[in-house]
């Protein structure tokens, strides 16, 4: 337990095929075949990358091929033996690799990393598991925020790997074991405080940790994304991520802040892509968690928008953001070692890892 | 005959369903804005074309074909209709109400300009 594991994120558009089959389902098959202790797919709302061409599902023509993005975390050497396999089947995408600490088995006596940098708790719960009659993730919201975490969000998983079973969605099943995909942010202290009580609810779930910087929360700007140099001592290219969290209710010039992010991000044609995944429940700041209701003025949930590129493509966008989020929202930026961008024949960047400590 | 006539709103009709999907693809991925300008393009066209189809004096079968089966799937009312929903659902109201008042607006002036250039023919 506690060992250096790896997070291998793939994002591409839901209709990429490998060969005659989907992408994705193949993606899920072979993580299902490596026994890939955790992974979730999950589908995005809004995006575009490095083609410049806008998904979206507010326009039904725009949302024939909405993104997708997929997690699975494991040891180096699984994530590192098939990470190939990755490759070789996408035809088209962005393909990701970070670091993460695994806290398997008692979460209570795990330890974290030091420093004063925030900390980002990702969570796979089964979608109908309960705490106490209510929905598990009803239950670690609450917790978190009582906790004072800086937000937490809950993304509905569609198809994963739990402990290396496959674990799918099917519309004729209860889907009990589905992973949803829970992430929080929070100071290395309040994690370390939850973890005890995370155990006790959940009974041994997949944890993972990683460093992370908070950069806004509430509109206050706290950090700017740390200027990382553009490669590291052996001239690896060093890429930089931001996360974005918002609500679907809070607006930036009359329409939700994701969608004006992703749009001037578009407009701007500074970054190479985006993409934006709506949760179901979650928070940030100081609101309570919140979910859409039956009846409601406009939809409640959470959405978190996500940028990889480069540290100096970042801190150009940067602007961007923190003008969107002047009111509202929680933005943290993470480093991330390795990245490939795939389209076609086309690569650009590597799957090998990137070392460098700040 | 009858056999063939079906046969030509099936054709027809995906040929009509196919080219809203190129049409609004082209627009909304230009606009890439909130409100559907897609939409809105294949469905005022759709109204221009479909005076002029009614403005012609065409056989009740061509009339069926052009009308019914390729205007009929260019054109679409229920992602009129959803993508107002959605508007509403991101509390952008004004863009709502402007999708429906402009539709309309825009609509009728349409079809009749479809008939007027017809009735130049």
């Amino acid at each position: 337990m506690n060992d250096t594991y790896l997070k291998l994120t793939a994002y591409f558009g839901e209709r990429q095929r490998a060969g005659s089959r989907f992408l994705a389902e193949s993606m899920l098959d072979l993580y299902a075949d490596r026994e890939v202790a955790g992974s979730v797919m999950l589908r995005g709302i809004a995006s575009f990358g490095p083609r410049h061409v806008i998904r979206t599902d507010q326009s039904l023509t725009l949302s024939e091929d909405p993104p997708v993005a997929i997690a699975a975390v494991d040891t180096a050497a699984t994530i590192g033996a098939l990470v190939g396999d990755v490759v070789e089947m996408t035809p088209r995408g962005l393909i990701t690799l970070e670091r993460a600490r695994l806290l398997d088995g008692d979460l209570g006596r795990a330890a974290l990393p030091d420093g004063r940098d925030a900390v980002k708790l990702t969570l796979y719960i089964g979608r109908r598991r309960r705490v106490d009659g209510a929905p598990a993730y009803y239950a670690v919201c609450d917790l978190l925020h009582r906790h004072g975490f800086a937000g937490a969000s809950v993304f509905l998983g569609v198809d994963g790997t739990v402990h290396g079973q496959r674990r799918r969605a099917r519309f004729f099943s209860n889907n009990v074991d589905v992973p949803i995909m829970l992430i929080a942010v929070g100071s290395a202290a309040q994690v370390q405080q939850v973890l005890p009580e995370l155990e006790a609810m959940l009974r041994q779930p997949l944890a993972t940790v990683e460093r992370v910087q908070v950069c806004k929360r509430d509109g206050r700007l706290l950090a700017r994304p740390p200027a990382l140099p553009a490669v590291d001592a052996h001239g690896r290219a060093l890429r930089q991520k931001l996360m974005i969290y918002t609500s679907e209710a809070t607006h930036h010039d009359g329409v939700p802040i994701h969608r004006a992010l992703v749009r001037k991000l578009w407009d701007s044609q500074i970054v190479s892509g985006a993409t934006a995944l709506r949760g179901i429940w979650g928070f940030h700041g100081d609101h309570k968690p919140h979910g859409d209701k039956l009846i409601q003025y406009g939809r409640q949930v959470p959405v978190m928008t996500i940028v990889v590129d480069s540290p100096e493509v970042i801190a150009a966008c940067f602007r961007i953001v923190d003008e969107v989020t002047g009111a509202h929202g929680l933005v943290t930026s993470e480093m991330v070692p390795a990245l490939l961008m795939l389209d076609g024949g086309a690569r650009d960047g590597t799957t090998d890892l990137a070392d460098y400590s700040y | 005959m009858n056999v063939a006539l079906w046969a030509g709103v099936l054709v027809i009709g995906g040929l009509g369903s196919v080219a809203r999907f190129m049409v609004d693809r082209a627009v909304a991925r230009r606009a890439a804005r909130s409100f559907p300008f897609g939409t809105l393009t294949v469905n005022i066209s759709g109204a221009v074309l479909l005076g002029f189809i009614t403005g012609l004096t065409l056989s009740h079968q061509a009339a069926l074909l052009a009308g019914t089966a390729f205007v009929g799937a260019y054109t679409t009312f229920s992602t009129w209709m959803l993508e107002t929903q959605r508007l509403t659902e991101e509390r952008q109201i004004w863009p709502a109400v402007a999708n429906l008042v402009v539709s309309v607006a825009l609509g009728l002036p349409a079809a009749m300009l479809g008939q007027w250039i017809a009735g130049l023919l």
